[in-house]
């Protein structure tokens, strides 16, 4: 289960100013919101393999893939069944299979097509590359810099510490839940050679001893916090400051770049969806 | 000035038992105080009042009584687990936070980590990711994190109880130059085996009482006391004990080195029979290794190569600094990991095919944290859980045995989870009994024990041994290890470097240097003094030394 975490590198991503990062995470979740051409999504996904490439994360951002797999077929799959009950919006591509049956007392089209898969291609880039871009900042930012860089925006320290602790809590209770299913299957609860039912039960099961883990996480570190005197009503300093250097700007002007490109596309090879 | 706690007595709810009863005594300032006392007696309660957590967070019980202390003192704490402690990615994030909480300017925080650094040593850890860290440099971060905030007294709860020996070695530096530069520390733990060199003044609580109040000299020499607390002690101690009513004038003594000046000439040497004892049947193996290789996702090589064998009938012992490959090892014999290359058989058949579940019918892992293991609504359905998991048959009256035996009938309908830390311990280890396996893996079962868990440990692992199973250990605790192994594997760096019995694991010096681990006082002075045979147990020891004694007019 090695995912969710920042990958320790030093990459030209990793010496961003976090704000930039966070940027480039809200730009391009409006971008590919808004954005439901293929073609311009496409160029969206090979701008993003030049980054990944270029910063050496190319194979999380694969595990993560696999991770996301099942949702993102799903999506597909969704999308292409509810488009046999349409015509394709634009002509020219090919039609497999059409016809037309009349359920309670309308007459309705059935035709399996191009379109079709379109849609579902579309669908599954667009949510792909949404969490990608947030996993993207994820794996090349690590909480204290979340942290800082949520201070700068001037969110109140107490909501800018709570987030950079669920990232930092994150992977320590995905390794809590791992250790807790291999104490278990140890012991001799079967995990890998059972039905599914059985696996979600077990999971159910699990998850009460992972709670109790959780809580004493909890409580750890709040005696922690104690320790450390941290009062969210009292000013802190800070030690380190961030600052925006001339990678920003080379990255902020390539995004800019990106945009405008994906933007020129979606007007250039626009199918409805 | 000295920091006086004064009456304090205390009770969790109106209702409950007094935890804390009429505890007095002061602190001095600039010295070490060791806060001992077996599990359970109110130790960790005494450093919640001690640090403000009661009735700062924990609100709601009777407190009475007062920490006597300046009103602006600044007391902080370092806990056992430094994961759970340190806020920040990087070290200087993590040392930084607590300065930026005091609202500490950014150069005067610059130039305490710089002196909190200097002084441990740590410098080369400042660019470092605290994630990436071992445990012993983790906690020695937490420890600078804590020591930046300049506090007046800094509490240590069991520091060392996760660490390896390297860790063990770096606390105890760190502590050692702590307390050289004046800062008064309180250190909560039963096991004063790696700080009996630092401390200087020990209270020792029995049933929330304070039953002594002295110093380090005066408690190594009450020895019914020290049993009676469940401290444990260094082995020099020990020997010292047994050897002192039949060496008079016998000195206390704390190092080997002391200990063999003192012994030098009062005993007789015998010549050590070297290759007799060396030579020794092949046992029979019950789990064969063969060319094992485990790379990870990320490319480490966590094992290269690993051929070993497990005598059937034994108890092996499986040793190597963390990092070393041990826990990937034992994950390997009974299927959670699956081999990158190799094969791992169980009676001459390949486990590759088998899942963990099936293989647990002959191999057990029992894990360090019993909260991983418990998740029974109570003790008695956790005690036959591996049973009833394996479909194997137990009868009510072998369960009450079992609890009685371990001081667990009482909670027999308890919820697991609301025993004491020892009790989990026990009620995980205990479950073993009711599973059909006939190889048992320990994973660092010492983990928080006082010393008569250990001993109640010991004793289980000679039983199931008695029965004819196979017990594997992973331990940090090299006195027991000697105490009750028969055979032992050593890794360093993902690579076999030993495999044998313990009389030649004693025999290979040159092993334990390379992995920074030292042997037990017991066998390293055996050897020195040259006893006909190398001794493992204080027991053992003494029991040659009387037999090797000199007359006294020589």
């Amino acid at each position: 289960m090695d995912y969710l975490k920042y990958v320790d590198a030093n990459s030209f991503l990793h010496k961003l100013d976090p704000r930039t990062k966070f940027a480039f995470f809200v730009a391009m979740a409006v971008v590919t919101s808004l954005i439901k051409s293929f073609v311009a999504l496409a160029f969206l996904l090979v701008f993003f393999i030049i980054i990944w490439k270029s910063c050496h994360i190319g194979t999380h951002i694969l595990t993560l893939l696999s991770k996301l797999k099942v949702l993102l077929l799903f999506i597909f799959f969704l999308w292409l069944v509810l488009g046999l009950f349409q015509k394709p919006a634009a002509e020219g591509g090919p039609i497999f299979f059409q016809t037309t049956f009349s359920w309670v007392g309308k007459q309705h089209v059935f035709c399996f097509d191009w379109y079709d898969f379109y849609k579902g291609a579309v669908y599954s880039l667009r949510i792909f590359l949404m969490i990608a871009s947030f996993y993207t900042v994820l794996l090349t930012t690590n909480f204290s810099e979340i942290i800082l860089g949520l201070r700068k925006w001037h969110i109140p320290y107490s909501v800018a510490f709570a987030i950079g602790l669920i990232f930092q809590i994150i992977p320590i209770t995905i390794n809590e839940l791992q250790a807790i299913m291999d104490a278990q299957s140890s012991r001799g609860l079967e995990i890998d050679k059972c039905g599914w039912v059985t696996k979600v039960r077990n999971y159910v099961t699990f998850s009460f001893p992972l709670l109790f883990r959780v809580i004493g996480k909890g409580q750890s570190i709040s005696l922690a916090m104690h320790y450390y005197k941290l009062d969210f009503s009292v000013r802190r300093s800070a030690y380190k400051a961030i600052r925006a250097s001339r990678l920003d700007t080379y990255f902020i002007a390539a995004n800019v770049v990106a945009i405008a490109i994906t933007i020129v596309l979606r007007v250039m090879f626009y199918i409805p969806v | 000035m000295d920091y006086k706690v004064n009456h304090i007595s205390y009770k969790y709810s109106k209702d409950g038992r007094t935890v804390l009863d009429d505890v007095t005594f002061s602190i001095e300032e600039g010295k070490v105080t060791a806060i001992v006392g077996p599990s359970g007696c109110g130790k960790s309660t005494l450093l919640e009042i001690l640090s403000g957590v009661i009735p700062a967070l924990i609100s709601g019980g009777e407190l009475s009584g007062s920490f006597d202390k300046p009103s602006d003192s600044l007391i902080s704490v370092v806990s056992q687990n430094p994961e759970n402690q340190l806020f920040g990615y990087g070290v200087e994030d993590a040392i930084a936070f607590g300065l930026e909480n005091m609202g500490i300017p950014q150069a005067e925080i610059a130039s305490r980590m710089d002196y909190v650094l200097d002084l441990l040593s740590l410098q080369y850890l400042r660019s470092r990711s605290v994630a990436n860290l071992s445990g012993g440099q983790r906690q020695a971060v937490c420890i600078a994190s804590v020591l930046a905030m300049q506090p007046d007294i800094l509490i240590m709860d069991e520091p060392v109880s996760s660490l390896d020996p390297n860790g063990k070695s770096l606390v105890q530096m760190v502590l050692k130059q702590i307390s050289l530069d004046g800062n008064t520390v309180i250190l909560v733990d039963n096991n004063l085996v790696w700080s009996a060199g630092i401390v200087d003044h020990i209270i020792g609580i029995l049933g929330g009482k304070v039953v002594f109040d002295g110093s380090k000299e005066e408690f190594f020499q009450d020895f019914d006391l020290q049993r009676k607390l469940g401290v444990i002690i260094p082995q020099e101690v020990e020997l010292y004990r047994g050897l002192a009513p039949y060496f008079p004038g016998l000195k206390m003594f704390y190092t080997v080195e002391d200990g063999l000046s003192q012994l030098a000439g009062r005993v007789e040497t015998k010549l050590f029979p070297k290759n007799e004892m060396q030579e020794e049947s092949e046992p029979r193996s019950i789990i064969s290794v063969h060319n094992l290789n485990k790379v990870f996702s990320d490319n480490f090589h966590a094992l290269m190569d690993v051929n070993a064998n497990i005598p059937e009938g034994m108890v092996v012992a499986v040793l190597g600094q963390n990092g070393s490959g041990k826990t990937t090892f034992v994950k390997h014999l009974n299927g959670l990991y699956k081999p990158t290359s190799g094969d791992v058989r169980y009676r001459g058949q390949s486990m590759l095919e088998k899942s963990v579940a099936q293989i647990s019918k002959n191999i057990i892992l029992v894990f360090q944290h019993p909260e991983h293991m418990l998740f029974e609504e109570t003790v008695e359905n956790e005690l036959t859980f591996c049973a009833r998991m394996q479909k194997i048959p137990f009868d009510q009256e072998k369960i009450t045995d079992v609890l009685t035996q371990y001081n667990l009938l009482e909670e027999r309908d308890s919820f697991p989870l609301n025993l004491s830390m020892g009790k989990k311990h026990t009620l995980t280890i205990l479950s073993v009994l009711f599973s059909s396996a006939d190889v048992i893996i320990f994973d660092e079962p010492t983990l928080g024990m006082d010393a008569f868990l250990m001993r109640q440990l010991e004793e289980l692992i000679q039983k199931l041994k008695g029965e004819g199973k196979t017990v594997i250990i992973i331990s940090h605790e090299i006195p027991m290890v000697f105490r009750t192994v028969d055979h032992a594997i050593i890794l360093n760096k993902g690579k076999k470097i030993f495999q044998g019995s313990r009389q030649q694991m004693a025999d290979r010096d040159d092993i334990f240097d390379s992995i920074h681990i030292s042997m037990p006082p017991a066998v390293v002075m055996s050897k020195a003094l040259g006893f006909g045979r190398v001794c493992y147990t204080v027991d053992e020891f003494v029991e040659e030394a009387r037999t090797l004694k000199k007359g006294e007019d020589e």
